[in-house]
């Protein structure tokens, strides 16, 4: 039973980390239905930044997570503004195109500058805490990844408020839901898509910040994360945030608990076949709004 | 016409000079084209975004493999058989989610790609991750080579050209043939209008059904043609993600959902990726990935430039110009 | 006029196919020795390339250039003393870590570029795919440091090992676990775990090791399979923790290491001897990274070479020096080792084949018997065995101490050597917490 129960609060705390790395996609993809191809790099970028600050300034990446995340929110909009913005105009398949092209170009920029060396962040608060634990009633919560799940939380409910509560949010939603209806009322769509696509970046930028924490920092890092993380937010539904967070905590509970007692190798697939026959019985996701 | 006499004589200066690598970039131009064609089915012509299309040139080649391996059978009735098998489990897979629309289907044909990928390497039948091999046959003469899909050493690159000029030149023809059939206008209703289509009575889960698993047919020999050219097959390299998306991305270049979209797709970016590694990926810039660096700038040029394809570009009025005259009704087309 | 067209059409490019002309290559003198260089240089197996990569970039140095102290072949003096004086040009190709493009290139490295030897792919799979086409355009071909034993099972008449294989290797560390009780190891280790990736080469590794644990008396309590990518081994460590082996064999790539051992820590868990092969374990990017938690003292694994008593060699310093240049400053591991060694023997029998022909290549190559006293890697020498495999080639097993560096620990003469006892069992997460550097 306790094997069960860890692995149940092992893929809980996954999954909490899986929530903050795909909580960026589901504005981008999940809100505004742009294909990102590139996510996992802007993630691996945002390691990369977290690791060079501790290395050559010995800044902890909780202190510069913020300024990361303004840079990267620039970065966002630029890449909207100077090519998505013209895909826009022409198949949504181009999307596609494009932003495999954007994932070659950031990849290799990586490796032309970093080579593809693993490298390993030191020092910082997150790593010194790493071999602390909580128990709770036996079973075992590693304080690092516990902070990091906090912190996860906590953008989400920031997230959750925008996009839900305020006007702001509102027109974004309105932007992607009918786009010529939001111009009729005012909205100008390229700037929401703009905005989009800085907070998605950010977001997701800060997601590789606090995961340097706990991973090895390499050009093909994002890899493994960006494809679960798509698979999250079509799980969650499209245009749901707290969808997006609860398949999250899903993914990483059968991931852990395939893992304990089946063949690990097939602990992704198990994941993504509990996508496919959750997608039988709600062809919209948990609580997808289109 | 000239074309198609290009084509024909394309290899023969290589096969002249010795400098068969040519005739191999030809070779993967045609396979890819030909990937593409597939695609477009589902992709362009049904309008649904298919992310895993690897796994059935993996069905293929291992089809193939298997056939050949253990009952000996002759390279194009492995490749039929190959077809088949892709058909069936593509049809089994393909049926319920079609109850999924746009990107969750989309979402769902990764998932069965991701599912492939620990089948592939763990499965005992299939000797996992150390791959099958095809034996090396000793090899015989062109014709010979034609029939088996074996060419001794050297001859290996101009036989497979013609090879996958083959297979690339019925696939053309029966897209050519299906576009213009009934399934064509069924797989375009259901992509430009769905609930318009059902309306008026196309079973949409039907025809999508139907076109994915065209393409399955045409990836399967893709595959099979893969398995003999390679002879050897593995998981991780059949499944390889750059067979999910280079088709994909041919054909969205050349012009998504038209016939010959992706074989511009396939002529402009394999040698340019070719060209790149061979340039920039060697020397002293070897190993900083300076060549994709580019490959990507290029592609999100194309993309930004012309995000409908470049077949969108007046070809025909610049033919004209250059000729000097008012352009004629092409004749192919 | 269409038919005209055609005509005019046929008629070009007979014309052009007539002016490239059969490409004959150029007989006689050559004053550049061209040597293909296929490698991984992105993709999943970049780390490894770029070692390769330097590794080449050290030989071409070596040889083109006059080391009048250095005692490996062609380090004093320019060039290749036996054609005259011909230099070494490496042409480097990047396949991205994947099989198509490997073969694509190979293909363009013989017909286009005309290499005399191709070096490459780098690993085992990929090599695999290379060698039927190589073997068909019959030129030398050479990947030391993969270790797959199938590579030369397999009949291909140009493909040469310079390097042990797996089968080789992980015996060793079998014999050693085996012969530990009499030197003074513990002697109630009766039980075994696998933990493998789940691609060709570790899935090689798993099948030699789980068929040496088997006659070996051991008895296997869990065999894991993962998949290469994992972001998280948790469940993985608490079914290996419940499974309690003494020994857990790992063959995992660094990443999924470094996942691992992060998810050992927060369970506690360690087992009494970790043993791996290659992998992360040869890694220098891994090794590096672990020396400020002294994460990896006490792990022990096979090594070609016995790298704490090579690195006394005056040449092996040298040679490093050299390395450094165009390393970034990184220490020669054993995987470069392992290269720079069989690309100098490369270079020694193109030296003395005297020419760039095919024939005579393998004809020198055949006729190796090159010494130990001339390599910067402790094996016996170099001679082949009927498949091309170097028979000489043994493997050692060391272990990291807390001095983060490898100790040989067998062979037992060159243990003694060596002068380290081993660390039994493996230290506890607190012990290394205690006497990591921070």
């Amino acid at each position: 039973m306790t094997l069960f129960l860890q692995a149940v609060a092992d893929g809980l705390q996954m999954g909490l980390l899986y929530a903050l790395v795909a909580v960026g996609l589901a504005i981008i993809w999940g809100l505004m239905e742009m294909i990102n191809f590139a996510h996992g790099e802007f993630m691996m970028l945002g390691m990369f930044g977290a690791w060079g600050l501790s290395a050559w300034l010995g800044w902890d990446p909780l202190v510069t997570m913020v300024p990361l995340a303004v840079v990267m929110y620039g970065a966002g909009v630029l890449v909207y503004r100077g090519l998505m913005q013209k895909v826009q105009r022409g198949e949504v398949f181009t999307q596609i195109f494009a932003t495999v092209g954007l994932f070659f170009f950031i990849q290799n920029g990586v490796v032309a500058l970093f080579t593809s060396d693993y490298r390993f962040i030191e020092g910082s608060l997150l790593t010194r805490l790493s071999g602390a634990n909580l128990s709770l009633g036996g079973i075992r919560v590693g304080v690092p990844l516990l902070v990091g799940g906090l912190i996860a939380l906590g953008l989400f409910l920031l997230l959750y408020l925008l996009i839900d509560r305020t006007d702001f949010g509102l027109a974004l939603q309105a932007t992607a839901e009918d786009r010529d209806a939001a111009m009729l009322v005012g909205i100008r769509p390229q700037r929401m898509y703009a905005v989009a696509w800085g907070l998605g970046t950010a977001l997701v930028a800060v997601a590789g910040v606090i995961l340097a924490n706990f991973f090895s920092v390499y050009p093909q890092a994002g890899l493994s994360f960006t494809v679960l993380a798509y698979a999250i937010v079509a799980l969650g539904g499209f245009g749901s945030i707290l969808g997006t967070l609860l398949a999250a905590l899903l993914v990483g509970v059968v991931q852990s608990v395939t893992a304990a007692y089946l063949p690990p190798a097939f602990k992704d697939a198990f994941v993504f076949g509990s996508y496919i026959l959750i997608g039988l019985f709600r062809p919209q996701g948990l609580f997808g709004r289109f | 016409m000239a074309a198609a006499l290009v084509a024909l004589l394309y290899p023969i200066p290589f096969e002249r000079s010795g400098q068969i690598y040519y005739e191999t970039v030809g070779f993967l131009v045609l396979l890819n084209a030909m990937l593409g064609i597939g695609w477009n089915v589902i992709g362009g012509w049904a309008g649904q975004f298919d992310f895993g299309p690897s796994i059935f040139f993996a069905i293929g080649a291992y089809t193939a493999a298997l056939l050949s391996i253990h009952f000996g059978w002759n390279a194009w009735l492995a490749l039929l058989g190959a077809v088949v098998v892709s058909m069936v489990i593509c049809a089994a897979l393909t049926y319920p989610v079609t109850r999924l629309r746009g990107h969750y289907f989309a979402i769902a044909t990764v998932a069965m790609w991701m599912i492939a990928q620990p089948i592939g390497a763990t499965w005992s039948l299939i000797n996992g991750s150390q791959g099958l091999f095809i034996p090396v046959a000793a090899g015989g003469s062109f014709v010979h080579g034609i029939l088996t899909m074996e060419f001794p050493g050297r001859g290996k690159g101009l036989g497979f050209y013609y090879l996958s000029l083959l297979l690339f030149v019925v696939t053309l023809l029966v897209a050519r043939v299906v576009e213009r059939s009934k399934w064509g206008f069924y797989f375009r209703a259901v992509r430009d209008d769905q609930d318009g289509a059902e309306a008026i009575g196309i079973d949409s889960r039907l025809y999508k059904v139907i076109a994915r698993c065209l393409m399955a047919a045409i990836f399967a020999a893709g595959g099979t043609l893969y398995g003999f050219w390679a002879l050897a097959v593995f998981p991780d390299q059949v499944l390889e993600v750059n067979w999910n998306i280079l088709p994909m991305m041919a054909a969205v270049v050349g012009g998504l959902g038209r016939l010959w979209g992706p074989v511009l797709g396939a002529i402009v970016l394999i040698p340019i990726s070719q060209l790149m590694t061979a340039t920039l990926g060697s020397g002293p810039l070897a190993g900083r990935g300076i060549d994709l660096i580019i490959y990507g700038a290029v592609i999100m040029l194309i993309a930004g430039w012309r995000p409908n394809g470049l077949l969108s570009l007046p070809w025909a009025q610049w033919a004209a110009r250059f000729r000097g005259r008012v352009p004629a009704p092409s004749g192919r087309g | 006029m269409r038919i005209l067209r055609v005509i005019v059409a046929v008629a070009v490019l007979s014309f052009v196919a007539v002016q490239l002309g059969p490409g004959a290559r150029a007989a006689g003198p050559v004053s550049e020795v061209l040597i293909g260089e296929l490698l991984p240089l992105t993709g999943n197996f970049a780390s490894l390339g770029q070692q390769y990569l330097w590794a080449g970039q050290t030989v071409e140095d070596i040889v083109n250039n006059d080391y009048p102290d250095l005692n490996v072949p062609l380090g004093p003096g320019k060039g290749f003393p036996g054609l005259g004086g011909a230099k070494m040009t490496l042409v480097v190709r990047d396949d991205q870590s994947r099989g198509d493009q490997a073969r694509t290139l190979a293909e363009q490295l013989i017909t286009v570029n005309k290499v005399h030897w191709l070096n490459g792919e780098g690993t085992s799979g990929n090599t695999s795919i290379i060698q039927p086409l190589v073997d068909s355009y019959g030129i030398p071909m050479t990947c030391h440091a993969c270790a797959s034993p199938t590579l030369t099972e397999k009949g291909f008449k140009w493909f040469y090992r310079t390097g042990p294989n797996d089968s080789t290797m992980v015996a060793s560390v079998f014999q050693f676990l085996k012969e530990w009780p009499a030197h003074g190891g513990p002697s109630g280790l009766k039980t075994i775990a696998l933990f493998t990736c789940d691609n060709l080469f570790c899935q090689d590794n798993r099948k030699i090791a789980a068929d040496l644990a088997e006659k070996g008396g051991y008895k296997i309590v869990a065999d894991l399979t993962t998949k290469t990518g994992a972001t998280t081994l948790a469940s993985e460590v608490q079914r290996l923790q419940a499974a309690n082996p003494d020994v857990l064999f790992a063959v995992q790539y660094p990443a999924e290491t470094t996942v691992f051992q992060a998810d050992m820590k927060r369970a506690g868990y360690m087992p009494k001897v970790i043993a791996t092969s290659n992998g992360a374990y040869s890694d220098q990017t891994w090794l590096t990274a672990q020396k400020p938690t002294a994460g990896a003292a006490g792990w022990l694994g096979r090594d070609p070479t016995a790298i704490d008593l090579a690195s006394k060699k005056p040449a092996w310093k040298k040679v490093n020096e050299i390395y450094k240049k165009y390393s970034r400053g990184q220490d020669m591991g054993e995987l470069a080792m392992r290269e720079i060694t069989g690309l100098l023997w490369m270079a020694d029998t193109i030296n003395r084949a005297k020419s760039v022909e095919p024939a005579a290549l393998a004809k020198a190559a055949n006729e190796t018997d090159m010494k130990p006293d001339m390599m910067i890697i402790d094996y016996k020498g170099i001679k082949f065995d009927k498949n091309r495999q170097n028979e000489l080639a043994t493997g050692v097993v060391t272990q990291i101490g807390w001095d983060d560096e490898k100790h040989t620990i067998w062979p037992w003469d060159l243990a003694a050597q060596a002068g380290f006892k081993p660390i039994f069992p493996s230290p506890s997460w607190q012990e290394r917490e205690s006497r990591s550097k921070k």
